[in-house]
This record gives C-alpha cells, sequence and structure tokens, in this order.
C-alpha cells in the first residue's frame, strides 16, 4: 500500500505543485541562522528574494573549508541559498530601503537576522512595514531575542556562542573532557527551522483571520528545547547534568563501538525484542534474562549499563562494521556504520530517494545537494536553483515584481541602491560562466 | 511624542507571561498522535499541541516504550525525563491497535482528525488496515505523517532494524567529523574519548520531529487550497544530514573526507572554543573587523600586525588555523571566562573599532545555564504547575510571538488518562462502552 502512495515519487515530482506556492519571501539574512529558514521555503515552492549589501553580500560568501572554493562559492552559502532570487541593494541609501518597502508591500513574510533594532535604524523595522502591509508575518533570529541583558548590551551572535552558553557543547563530550563543538552549526540549522515552524503557524494564523505578527526567535534559547530530559532533571534531582561521550545514557545499549578494523560502529537495542536480538548475535542469549538487564529501566542504571556496554564493546571489537548491520538486520536491533561525508553521497538508499539529488544550474552547473527531507506524496518539495553572484536577478526582481523602467532601474544602479557582485571569490560567478547563462531578465 | 524603545515593544507584545491572554494559531486542527518508541514523534505533536491544536496520543494499553528511555532510569512520579518534557497540553488515550476491534474503534476516530502522526515500521500501518491508502477513503483530507529510521520507499525501507536517535546521527555523517583529533603518536587505548562523537542531546529525533511539524503545517497551507490531504515522509537520517553544511560539496569538489578538527572550525577563523583561566569561551570572529577586533581587544594589534591584514583567507588554511590558535589559546588562559566575556562587551562601546566586536560566549553547563538569569528574565525555564505532576521545570518559549504566541498548559499525562473525555467528546461513549472495551484489553 505505501508501495502504491509512494511508487514513482523521484520520476513524478515535477508533475506536482509544490505547498508553499504563491507565498513570497524578501530575506535580509546572512551566515545560516537567517538564510537557512528562507532556504527551507524555496525548497517547499515559496518564492524568495534574498537582499545582499553589494558588491560583497553576505559574509558567508567567504567561509570554506580550508580556503577550498567550489566553482568559486562557499559550499556553505550554497547549502543555506538554494532556490532564491538575488538582490543587490544598498539598505543604508533611502533608495535602497524604498526598494525594500515596495518589495515588502508584496511579500507574506520577510526574514531578517540583524541584531535588535537595526532595521528600524533603516527604516524597514517590523513597526515599519506593518503600516504598509498589515498582513505581514516578520521574524527575527537571532543570538538573545530582541529583549534583556544580553540583547540589551548588543551582543553578538552565533552557531557556537549558541553551542556554548546553553550547555549544548557541555553535554556533548566525553567526561572530564573538555567541552566538545559540533562540527555542525547545529544551533543555527535548528534554530532556522524552528523558526519556519512558528512562520507557517502563523501563515495558517493569517489564514484564519487576515492577522499578521511579529516573532523572534533566539538560537540559543532554541538548542535547549532539544535538550529535554537535562532540565527538569537538574530541578528533581539538584544535580547538574553530566556528559557521557557516545554513550545514551536515555537508551541503553545505545553507543558508538570500536570494530576489529578500528572504524566505528553505532549500535541501539532498547525494547525487549530488540536487546533479546541483540544478545542471541552475540551467542549471548541468557543475558537478555540476567535480572541486571531483563528490564530497561534496571538496565539503563549506572553499574548496569556499564556492564553491559562493556560486553558489547568487546564482541564488537572482534568484528568488522559490516557484519554487524548484517546482524542487526537478521536479529532486529539497529547498527550503522558511523558514516563519513563520502558514504553519504555514495549511500544508494538516499539516491533512490531522492534526499541526495541533483540541481542541475545554468550558473553553477550540475552538483549534488540535500532535498528538503519531507517527502510529500501529492506536493513534493523540490530543490532546484543554486545560489547566485550578488545582484544576479536585480533586473528581474525590478522588473518582473516591481515593474520598473529602464529608466528608473539606470538610476538606481547610478545612485547606488542597486550594485552586483565585486570581482571577488565567493561573490563572482564561476570563472566558466559565459556572461548569459541563468540571466532571466536580458542577455545580451 | 517620542516612539516607545523597540525593545520594550516587543516585549509588551511577546512576554511569554502573558502568552495565555493571546490567541492560538492552531485551535482549529486536531492531531492523532500515534508515535511509538520515538522522541521524533512526540516532539512533533508537541510542537504542533504548543500552538494549540488538539492532540490526542494514542497508546498501546500498556504505554509508549519512550516513556522507560529515561536517564539512569529514573521515574518522577512514575514518568520517564524524556517522556515528561514532551507530553505538553497533550490529552492520552489507549488503544489496541493489534487487535481488529482496536482498529475499527481507530478509523472512526480518523474521521475527525486532520492530522495523524505515527512512527512504526514500514508496512505496519498498511498491515493492519490502516495506512495511507485505507484511511484516505476515511478522510480525504487527512495529512497522514510518518516518521522512521530509513522512510517509506526504497530499499532499506524494508529494514527490520528500528530508529533511534544515536543511530541517525551515526547515519548523517554528521558524527564522524565531530571529536577530539587523536594527539599524534597516541592510540585509541590511550584516547578513548579521540573518537568520532554524536551529540549529547537527541537532536537527529528533534530534527526528525521539527521537519515534519514544518512539513505538515506546509501541507495545512495546501489543503487549504485544494481540500486534500497527503502522505508525508521522514527519515530521521536524512533530516539531521539535511544539517550538514558543506561536506557534500566538500567530497563532490575536492574528494576530501572530513576528519575531526577538535573544537576549531573546518569552515571558518575565528571560529573556536579557546581554553581560559576557570574553564572555556567560544571565540567567533568571521569578518576580519570581528577578528581584528579580538586581536585589539586582547592588545596584540600591533605585536599580530592586525592593521595589515587584507583578507580572512589565509587564516582559515589548516596549519594557519592550528598556529594562530595556539598563540590565541596562550592570550585567553590569562584571563577568565567573565573578563573575557565583560572585555568584548566594553570593546563593543570604546574600542577601536566599536560597535564592532569579537562574539565571546562562556561555555557553560547546563547547570549554569539553567541560572542564568537572562534565560529565566525571557521565560524560557518559567516552572509549569501541571495538575498531576506538580511544579515542574521544562524548556519552552523557544520563540515568541505578539498575536499566536506558544504556551505550555501543562506537562505530561499517564498512559490511559483522557479516555473518559477523548472517547465521550469524538465518539460519545459514556462509562459503560469503556469499561467493555477495557475488559476486552482494547483500551
Amino acid at each position: 500500500m505505501a508501495q502504491e502512495t509512494w511508487q514513482n515519487y523521484r520520476e513524478n515530482k515535477h508533475l506536482k505543485p509544490p505547498p508553499l506556492k504563491g507565498i513570497r519571501v524578501l530575506e535580509i539574512c546572512t551566515i545560516i541562522l537567517g538564510p537557512a529558514g528562507p532556504g527551507f521555503l524555496g525548497a517547499l515552492g515559496a518564492e524568495v528574494i534574498k537582499c545582499e549589501l553589494p558588491p560583497r553580500g553576505d559574509t558567508m560568501r567567504q567561509m570554506v573549508p580550508f580556503a577550498y572554493f567550489f566553482r568559486d562559492q562557499s559550499l556553505p552559502m550554497m547549502h543555506s541559498n538554494t532556490d532564491k532570487y538575488w538582490l543587490g541593494v544598498d539598505l543604508h541609501k533611502p533608495e535602497g530601503q524604498q526598494i525594500f518597502r515596495e518589495l515588502a508591500a508584496k511579500s507574506d513574510i520577510v526574514e531578517d537576522n540583524f541584531r535588535p533594532g537595526v532595521l528600524e535604524k533603516w527604516n524597514i523595522g517590523y513597526r515599519q512595514l506593518k503600516e504598509i502591509n498589515p498582513h505581514i508575518i516578520y521574524i527575527s533570529k537571532t543570538g538573545f531575542g530582541q529583549w534583556g541583558q544580553y540583547a540589551e548590551e548588543n551582543r553578538p551572535s552565533n552557531d557556537g556562542g549558541a553551542q556554548a552558553f546553553s550547555g549544548y557543547a557541555w553535554m556533548s563530550s566525553f567526561p572530564g573532557r573538555p567541552p566538545l563543538k559540533s562540527r555542525l552549526y547545529v544551533c543555527d540549522t535548528f534554530g532556522a527551522l524552528m523558526g519556519e515552524v512558528a512562520v507557517l503557524a502563523a501563515l495558517h494564523y493569517r489564514e484564519r483571520t487576515g492577522k499578521g505578527q511579529f516573532i523572534e526567535l533566539s538560537q540559543t534559547e532554541n538548542i535547549m528545547r532539544a535538550m529535554s530530559w537535562v532540565w527538569p532533571y537538574q530541578q528533581i534531582t539538584g544535580k547538574g547534568a553530566m556528559p557521557a561521550g557516545n554513550r545514551d545514557v536515555s537508551i541503553c545499549p545505545a553507543d558508538t563501538f570500536r570494530c576489529a578494523d578500528d572504524t566505528f560502529v553505532a549500535i541501539a537495542a532498547a525494547a525487549p525484542e530488540e536487546f533479546k536480538g541483540l544478545c542471541t548475535a552475540m551467542g549471548k542469549p541468557e543475558l537478555a534474562e540476567d535480572p541486571r538487564f531483563k528490564d530497561h529501566l534496571v538496565r539503563l542504571k549506572e553499574e548496569n549499563a556499564t556492564a553491559i556496554l562493556k560486553i558489547i564493546a568487546d564482541w564488537v571489537r572482534t568484528k568488522k562494521p559490516e557484519e554487524v548491520e548484517k546482524l542487526a538486520e537478521e536479529y532486529g536491533f539497529a547498527a550503522s556504520r558511523v558514516y563519513t561525508n563520502k558514504d553519504v553521497v555514495e549511500d544508494t538508499q538516499f539516491r533512490e530517494r531522492d534526499f541526495i539529488t541533483t540541481i542541475d544550474d545554468p550558473v553553477l552547473g550540475p552538483y549534488v545537494e540535500y532535498e528538503f527531507p519531507v517527502m510529500m506524496s501529492k506536493s513534493p518539495p523540490k530543490v532546484k536553483r543554486a545560489m547566485r553572484p550578488v545582484g544576479f536577478d536585480n533586473e528581474y526582481i525590478m522588473k518582473y515584481i516591481l515593474g520598473k523602467s529602464e529608466d528608473e532601474i539606470k538610476e538606481l544602479y547610478r545612485c547606488g541602491a542597486l550594485g552586483k557582485w565585486a570581482d571577488v571569490q565567493g561573490c563572482r560567478p564561476p570563472p566558466e560562466w559565459d556572461g548569459k547563462a541563468g540571466v532571466i531578465m536580458a542577455r545580451e | 511624542m517620542e516612539q516607545q524603545r523597540w525593545s520594550d515593544w516587543v516585549r509588551e507584545r511577546d512576554d511569554p507571561r502573558i502568552a495565555h491572554t493571546k490567541p492560538e494559531a492552531l485551535d482549529d486542527i486536531t492531531v492523532l498522535d500515534l508515535s511509538y518508541k520515538s522522541f521524533a514523534g512526540c516532539l512533533c505533536s508537541s510542537l504542533l499541541a504548543e500552538f494549540g491544536a488538539e492532540v490526542v496520543r494514542i497508546e498501546p494499553p500498556k504505554g509508549d516504550f519512550l516513556r522507560t528511555c529515561t536517564p539512569y532510569g529514573i521515574l518522577y512520579k512514575g514518568e520517564g525525563l524524556n517522556y515528561l518534557t514532551e507530553g505538553r497540553n497533550k490529552f492520552h488515550i489507549t488503544l489496541d491497535l493489534s487487535k481488529p476491534e482496536g482498529r475499527e474503534i481507530f478509523k472512526e476516530l480518523v474521521t475527525h482528525a486532520d492530522v495523524l502522526i505515527e512512527t512504526y515500521r514500514p508496512g505496519t500501518m498498511d498491515e493492519w488496515g490502516i495506512g495511507y491508502e485505507q484511511l484516505k477513503q476515511v478522510n480525504p483530507r487527512l495529512i497522514f505523517a510518518s516518521i522512521t529510521g530509513y522512510g517509506q520507499f526504497a530499499t532499506m525501507s524494508r529494514s527490520r532494524m528500528p530508529d533511534y536517535d544515536s543511530i541517525a546521527q551515526a547515519r548523517s555523517g554528521a558524527q564522524s567529523a565531530t571529536g577530539e583529533m587523536l594527539p599524534e603518536g597516541k592510540s585509541y587505548d590511550e584516547c578513548p574519548w579521540a573518537v568520532p562523537t554524536k551529540a549529547g542531546p537527541w537532536i537527529a529525533w528533534s530534527t526528525a520531529g521539527t521537519f515534519m511539524a514544518a512539513g505538515i503545517l506546509a501541507t495545512l497551507h495546501w489543503r487549504g487550497i485544494t481540500g486534500e490531504g497527503q502522505a508525508l515522509d521522514v527519515a530521521t537520517a536524512e533530516a539531521y544530514a539535511r544539517f550538514d553544511d558543506y561536506a557534500t560539496l566538500w567530497y563532490q569538489g575536492a574528494g576530501v573526507v572530513a576528519e575531526r578538527f577538535g573544537s576549531l572550525d573546518i569552515a571558518g577563523w575565528l571560529y573556536c572554543f579557546a581554553p581560559t583561566k576557570d574553564g572555556a569561551v567560544f571565540l567567533g570572529g568571521l569578518r576580519l573587523e570581528m577578528w581584528q577586533a579580538f586581536a585589539d581587544m586582547l592588545g596584540k594589534w600591533d605585536e599580530w600586525g592586525a592593521a595589515e591584514w587584507k583578507s580572512m583567507a589565509p587564516f582559515t588554511q589548516k596549519e594557519e588555523q592550528l598556529k594562530w590558535s595556539s598563540l590565541v589559546f596562550e592570550e585567553t588562559r590569562k584571563y577568565t571566562n567573565e573578563e573575557l566575556v565583560k572585555m568584548a562587551v566594553e570593546y563593543g562601546k570604546k574600542g577601536r573599532l566599536a560597535p564592532i566586536t569579537p562574539v565571546v560566549a562562556p561555555v557553560c553547563s547546563p547547570e549554569e545555564a539553567m541560572k542564568d538569569a537572562n534565560w529565566l528574565d525571557r521565560g524560557i525555564f518559567m516552572p509549569i504547575q501541571d495538575p498531576i505532576y506538580g511544579e515542574l521545570i521544562v524548556a519552552q518559549a523557544q520563540h515568541k510571538m505578539t498575536e499566536t504566541p506558544i504556551r505550555t498548559k501543562w506537562v505530561c499525562r499517564p498512559v490511559g488518562y483522557d479516555n473518559q473525555h477523548i472517547y465521550l467528546k469524538y465518539l460519545g461513549w459514556g462509562p459503560s462502552k469503556l469499561k467493555k472495551l477495557k475488559r476486552k484489553g482494547i483500551i
């Protein structure tokens, strides 16, 4: 039956409309916390207009792994900025602010991640925009929110700051070792995602009542939500929550183990039939009946958990990861090799599901990117368009959306309200670009 | 008239303490949540419930196994702590779906629902006769949301392996390149902590649940236009892998397999944890001016030649990062966390490059975080007065809204606590009917 629902899903994606068709989003965001949210909405079919200050644009354009640019572009910038139209607009200038207001009047959602109050100084804050468009849903995502001590101190923030401040990094390290920063910009992206949950709920409310609203999100507060048991635990026991390395202290067994070949495999087997399966696979079915391990709540106790994890660790040390995975499949517990980025790109399951998908882009060429990870049987999300150089779609936006004349556009360039990319890596098109591909309005 | 200060204006409208006085965005929506052994499912329905959706949790008569997934096996008033944090605002009923009669009752409930969340192994719902294709006959407007380890279609979807947060973290590619670097000449036996390291919290499950909540809301919008429901499919490892920012492209373009880089950052400088006299701080200065401001703040403007720096590019190379981090750490070790944080705030006021200032954030334990006056003031840890569990602290108010803010009305309910209320409300069944069903083991 599920086969029927999902038959030829990837082949037929383009035949179905995306869920947010007809929704317009105006973005003035940098790095990841800001841009990733509109990026999600873009994959869901919204029309996203990203504003950047010309000629250098988003700071993220210069962030690359060990100084490596992909076709002259920043890799993380590409990832958070698919399916957007690119406006290079100087918001310090009154003419630039006017363009922003004209676009806001025709938009459903506005997103920024500047420090509190900056956009009001540019005359495009929420209080100013709601006068033009009372239906607007406006979200501002920052480190510390719009009010409170840290916001008042005007502190800047970013992902690593939120990992530090929240206790998230502290909980993600080995006991007795220094707190560890995740390789992922997890507070940024999780913040961006949670922000869209709020935006979409606000959209639902607007459809019922016509009312827009202002939303604020602090990336630090948001990641605290994902820390779950930590808070009531501290309240109830009066003790601080402690890190536990790769061991999951709420599920037993669940840990990462070293294999015979010095690679790593994660195993989890908590429910009775799963745990029995693991014990049988290890050739020790009697462990499933051992009073220390039989019941999950008893098994979770420190001394029992340590004992069973030691038994498993010794067993895995004699196995290869693929052997463990095969046994997991056979006996019904969970196991996975610790995937590298290479493993992810080459994984056949991700490909079959089109989660790892190809963007065939006129400017950047073909490359592999992640799909929005919610498959929808009747309104599939789809990443289609790669990021663009600063101001790449100025003419399209000015003409198609704002209906400006050639003379008006020329004047906006002359006064510096509009601008395009600087000739530096990260901001400009790739070297192979022919000056025409991808240009929407006029190709000379 | 002087305009009110922006921060005051916002606070007057979105302080979580007045959330209960405002309307709710989703109070026209009914959700059935039959997720089992999945924090992703529970978080997903929480995100809808805190916006006012009526969420009915349907558990087997013995309760959700997730209730036993609690740190060190600790129970509070009979409840596991993870379940306790994401039971919020939900009604809890029991129903045995493994029995045909239970499934018939379930179909009757589905006629009243807008959204269904489930996390059983792919194929289970079909076998029970309550898969999407069957339920859409009963309710064509139903949004049928499934969260599983490997998704509803493609080869691995037939896997017997259950869905766990730790497995998804391993599968996503995130764990492999997070962790301390193995010191030169050392082995794993000597440094068992210098290995691929997962995040402590259930972040993969949280990510899957949050993506699904976004998906449900987007398709509710689409349903408003077309009148049609549909099936949604999230695979936990995919949801979390989507958070990877550059590793896929790095491998495609340069063939690089990402490796652990400790608490430095592969894609940016200045962007690391640094040791201090009494702990560690996070340092952030991705823009040249912020990195210069940092050097200046430490009194190293001249010695390090900060005025001559032209771009960040040279600093992001691996070898340069290792060189500069040791210089920086030598300095940061001279100060306490508090001193460094203050220095950055002051620099933002009076420094040579003010208002530009580096990000300096203390690396806090959750114990310190929970006492921080800033978060307390912002309403993140407001105790909830729960009618059953008493006064409890769970993280809340992760976003704040002027018209339809989220709120936590209660934290959790015991198994089957709301059978009477919900079966009466939706199916009109009183106590005598419920007694019969209970005798048969259906509820």
